[in-house]
């Protein structure tokens, strides 16, 4: 991408992730790694409320959610539930950002990551390097897909190695639907 | 009671064409882990053993065969001597494809094989029901150490796995992950 270009896609991703006040969505989860004959799939819904209430569920093949809320995760494994005290982590505000932002699109921050763009004939890309060395040992660089025409996230892919990564494809995307806070409980 | 066999393949995990992936629970000492349990036959000796978190990242990543070890990660919380070397023999049992036999018994219900390694003994236990090999027992000339049960429907596949520890509070259970286009 040219700097026009960035400048015009960063824009746009930025006005439309600043009218989300909540985002629900469903996604489907591949697991890659080189060594299996193939991913190992999982799928579920993923749902944001501002300013930080966020749920991460699957439902297939097993059902295991988890809430961040408030200083919390709140897990829910089969309907074992656990609650874990993470006060006010930094590593847990920066991972709640990370999947808010990754889901939305906000996540340009340059003091956070190295970032590049790519485009594609129906698809801008762009590419994030943790610039904290902590984070940088779980996710070695995060890539983003944008429909060009929407301005929305479509695919984040989490890269751990050169052979393995995590790919989430997000469909059925609502914003601004009426979520009720009892949605974030355990 | 002479020996019908010399050795006793155990089929569970021996397939080079098949992703073994379950869903894993952990109880050590009162906490519990969860997350994903794979395992490949990678090469006629060796298995990999990966574990990663149900969200996908890698908490663990073993090379393991009967004489070799590798680790090729472990996340910072479980990167312990104790935990490796404890996990090391267990996956080591678990994945044996067979073994040798110096003794059979039998009791009422089962079938009983029993190999030795060094001063330690294996079990296996093939229901006479059955025909299933539904455990393995790994213990010292006096006492139970570790015990593997499978649950299997054809013999072939453990759709459930449970490894429990008697000497120490540990316990990992494994349960087949069925995903869609099985």
């Amino acid at each position: 991408m040219s700097v026009s270009e960035i400048n015009s896609f960063k824009q746009s991703v930025a006005v439309v992730s600043k009218k989300i006040k909540t985002l629900s969505t469903d996604f489907v989860q591949y697991k890659h790694m080189d060594f299996l004959s193939k991913d190992i799939e999982t799928s579920g819904k993923m749902i944001f409320k501002e300013p930080s209430l966020l749920l991460w569920q699957y439902k297939r093949p097993y059902s295991y959610s988890v809430i961040f809320k408030s200083g919390k995760i709140l897990i829910n494994d089969e309907g074992k539930k656990k609650s874990v005290d993470i006060g006010n982590s930094k590593m847990f505000g920066k991972i709640n950002k990370l999947i808010v932002g990754s889901v939305s699109g906000d996540m340009f921050d340059d003091k956070e990551f190295t970032i590049s763009y790519f485009k594609t004939k129906g698809n801008n890309i762009t590419r994030f390097i943790p610039k904290d060395a902590k984070l940088k040992k779980y996710i070695r660089q995060i890539e983003l897909t944008f429909d060009k025409e929407e301005a929305t996230v479509e695919q984040v892919k989490l890269i751990e190695s050169s052979e393995d990564y995590t790919r989430i494809v997000l469909k059925n995307k609502t914003i601004n639907a009426k979520i009720d806070d009892s949605v974030f409980t355990n | 009671m002479p020996l019908e066999k010399k050795i006793v393949a155990v089929p569970y995990f021996s397939n080079s064409d098949t992703d073994y992936v379950y869903k894993a629970n952990i109880s050590v000492y009162g906490n519990e882990l969860t997350g994903i349990f794979i395992a490949k036959k990678i090469n006629e000796a060796t298995h990999r053993v990966v574990f990663t978190t149900e969200f996908g990242n890698k908490l663990l990543d073993f090379e393991i065969s009967e004489n070799d070890f590798k680790v090729n990660s472990i996340a910072e919380e479980l990167d312990r001597k104790i935990l490796i070397n404890t996990l090391k023999n267990d996956f080591r049992l678990l994945l044996r494809k067979q073994y040798l036999i110096e003794e059979q018994f039998e009791n009422t219900t089962d079938e009983v094989y029993q190999s030795r390694e060094g001063n330690m003994y294996n079990f296996l236990f093939v229901s006479k029901t059955n025909e299933k090999q539904y455990k393995i027992v790994h213990s010292s000339r006096t006492k139970e150490k570790i015990s593997i049960s499978f649950d299997s429907e054809n013999n072939i596949f453990a759709e459930r796995v449970v490894i429990q520890h008697k000497n120490i509070k540990l316990k990992i259970e494994l349960n087949y992950l069925q995903s869609k286009s099985n």
